[in-house]
């Protein structure tokens, strides 16, 4: 992995667990992400022909989107509008195709990749799907964070919290997940749920989540 | 010389073999004193040598300006440092001693720091492999190396620390060689032959950063023909990286990748 790219990851977020989060660099700006090197590399934007040099690029290419996600506390990415400045050089008129877009989230979609996104189906079956989850923390990540947080930090085992609360509540402010989509916010539930340590109750914004 | 003095009579032979025989013991003697002497120097000088090593053993480890001083000097008096690690594998002419000089002066471990260095020399050329088609400048290896992978892993080196490692696996038949390219020197981590445009053109590159197909033509006096196919070849040993979206493509060398600005 590319050290700058640890070094900046490392300056920017703060360890998962702790609940001292990105909330402060929420409304950062574009300009004060600071982009890797290879951005400043015009071959960077040409997808490589060669398969070997494209794997090594992918690579690259994963990592900044991750690294940026995470910046920017992205959750979900859609390619109608992806994130400004993302996908263009911020120093060369150079920017990633549409086309070649594409095929870079369909990299990070799979396993031996990482799995760093996942595709959320389109509506109908015809139709390519046009958004994605980054999962800058894996979904087993964000379930650890999640109950970590909810039983040892706020001793709320026991107590059903809505997923409203866990979104949007005045304590999760400085949680990481704080303002995360609340589908994605379910599918990590569903993970608790498959471990046995969280059951859901009712439906939509008023479920109530249980902890044990 | 003599033939001409020398007596007609039966004692001439004897007079002869007689002053062959001083001749030769005179040489012999000389020839011990001369060996004794530099067996008396070389001495003095190994026990001067072990002294000083074993004082700044550490500071041959840690600070590359001493170690590299200290392998000038020991170059300039004609040892080499690492000579002797070789014939160890190769079952060793001087039996059980084995090992170089370094090893037998310094406890091995300026000839380990080598080990360790070829260790990571090689896997930096293994990472980026993918990148660069196994053509590394020796200046980009050593700042991977220094920065190292975790805390505190860096090792300080210099360039001629990283040759020296990499002489160090030449019994290992590993197919690393040290190429000449412009004005800095490669390692090269394939079994890969260039060819003379190859090399004029990475040369290019090297210096300018990219070239196209025009430029080649232009400057070189190339058939288009020609440059395509040498670019086609480098692009297919991933050597270099293209890029379309200039107004004629451009193939870059892969150290820009890692270079910020």
């Amino acid at each position: 992995m590319d050290a700058a790219l640890i070094a900046r990851q490392g300056a920017v977020s703060p360890v998962p667990s702790s609940t001292f989060s990105t909330a402060t660099t929420l409304k950062a700006s574009t300009s004060s992400f600071s982009f890797p090197s290879p951005t400043s590399y015009p071959p960077f934007y040409t997808l490589q022909p060669n398969l070997t040099t494209r794997a090594k690029q992918l690579t690259y290419w994963s990592q900044l989107v991750v690294s940026y996600a995470q910046y920017h506390r992205l959750f979900k990415l859609s390619l109608s509008t992806p994130p400004p400045g993302l996908f263009n050089s911020p120093t060369l008129p150079r920017s990633l195709s549409p086309s070649d877009i594409r095929l870079l989230l369909d990299w990070m979609s799979e396993p031996a990749n990482g799995s760093k996104i996942e595709w959320i189906p389109a509506a109908s079956r015809i139709t390519n799907s046009e958004t994605c989850w980054v999962y800058w923390k894996s979904l087993g990540e964000w379930a650890d964070e999640l109950y970590a947080w909810v039983v040892e930090e706020t001793g709320q085992k026991g107590a059903v919290l809505t997923v409203y609360e866990l979104r949007e509540g005045e304590q999760t402010k400085r949680c990481a997940w704080y303002g995360m989509d609340e589908d994605l916010l379910k599918k990590v539930l569903q993970v608790l749920v498959k471990r046995g340590k969280v059951q859901i109750f009712g439906q939509d914004e008023e479920a109530g989540v249980k902890f044990f | 010389m003599a033939s001409n003095r020398r007596g007609v009579g039966l004692s001439a032979f004897k007079t002869a073999s007689i002053s062959a025989d001083q001749y030769a013991r005179h040489g012999a003697q000389l020839r011990s004193n001369h060996a004794d002497a530099l067996a008396n120097q070389l001495s003095v000088f190994q026990a001067a040598l072990h002294n000083f090593s074993i004082t700044h053993a550490k500071d041959i480890r840690s600070n590359p300006t001493f170690r590299a001083e200290f392998a000038r000097m020991c170059n300039a008096i004609g040892v080499d440092p690492l000579a002797g690690s070789n014939t160890r594998s190769g079952g060793g002419k001087d039996g059980s001693k084995g090992g170089s000089v370094w090893a037998k002066m310094l406890g091995s471990s300026v000839n380990d720091f080598y080990f360790e260095l070829a260790v990571r020399v090689v896997e930096v050329c293994r990472e980026t492999r993918a990148e660069n088609g196994g053509m590394i400048a020796i200046g980009e290896v050593r700042k991977r190396v220094e920065k190292g992978r975790g805390v505190g892993g860096g090792m300080q080196v210099t360039d001629d620390d990283i040759e020296q490692a990499l002489k160090s696996l030449k019994p290992l038949s590993g197919g690393f060689d040290i190429v000449p390219l412009g004005f800095s020197k490669f390692i090269r981590s394939v079994p890969k032959e260039l060819n003379p445009d190859q090399s004029i053109v990475l040369e290019v590159i090297q210096v300018l950063g990219y070239v196209t197909v025009s430029m080649l033509q232009a400057n070189l006096g190339w058939e288009r023909v020609r440059a395509e196919a040498v670019m086609s070849d480098l692009v297919t040993d991933s050597l270099v990286w293209i890029d379309t979206q200039a107004e004629e493509i451009e193939y870059w060398s892969p150290a820009g990748l890692h270079q910020a600005g």
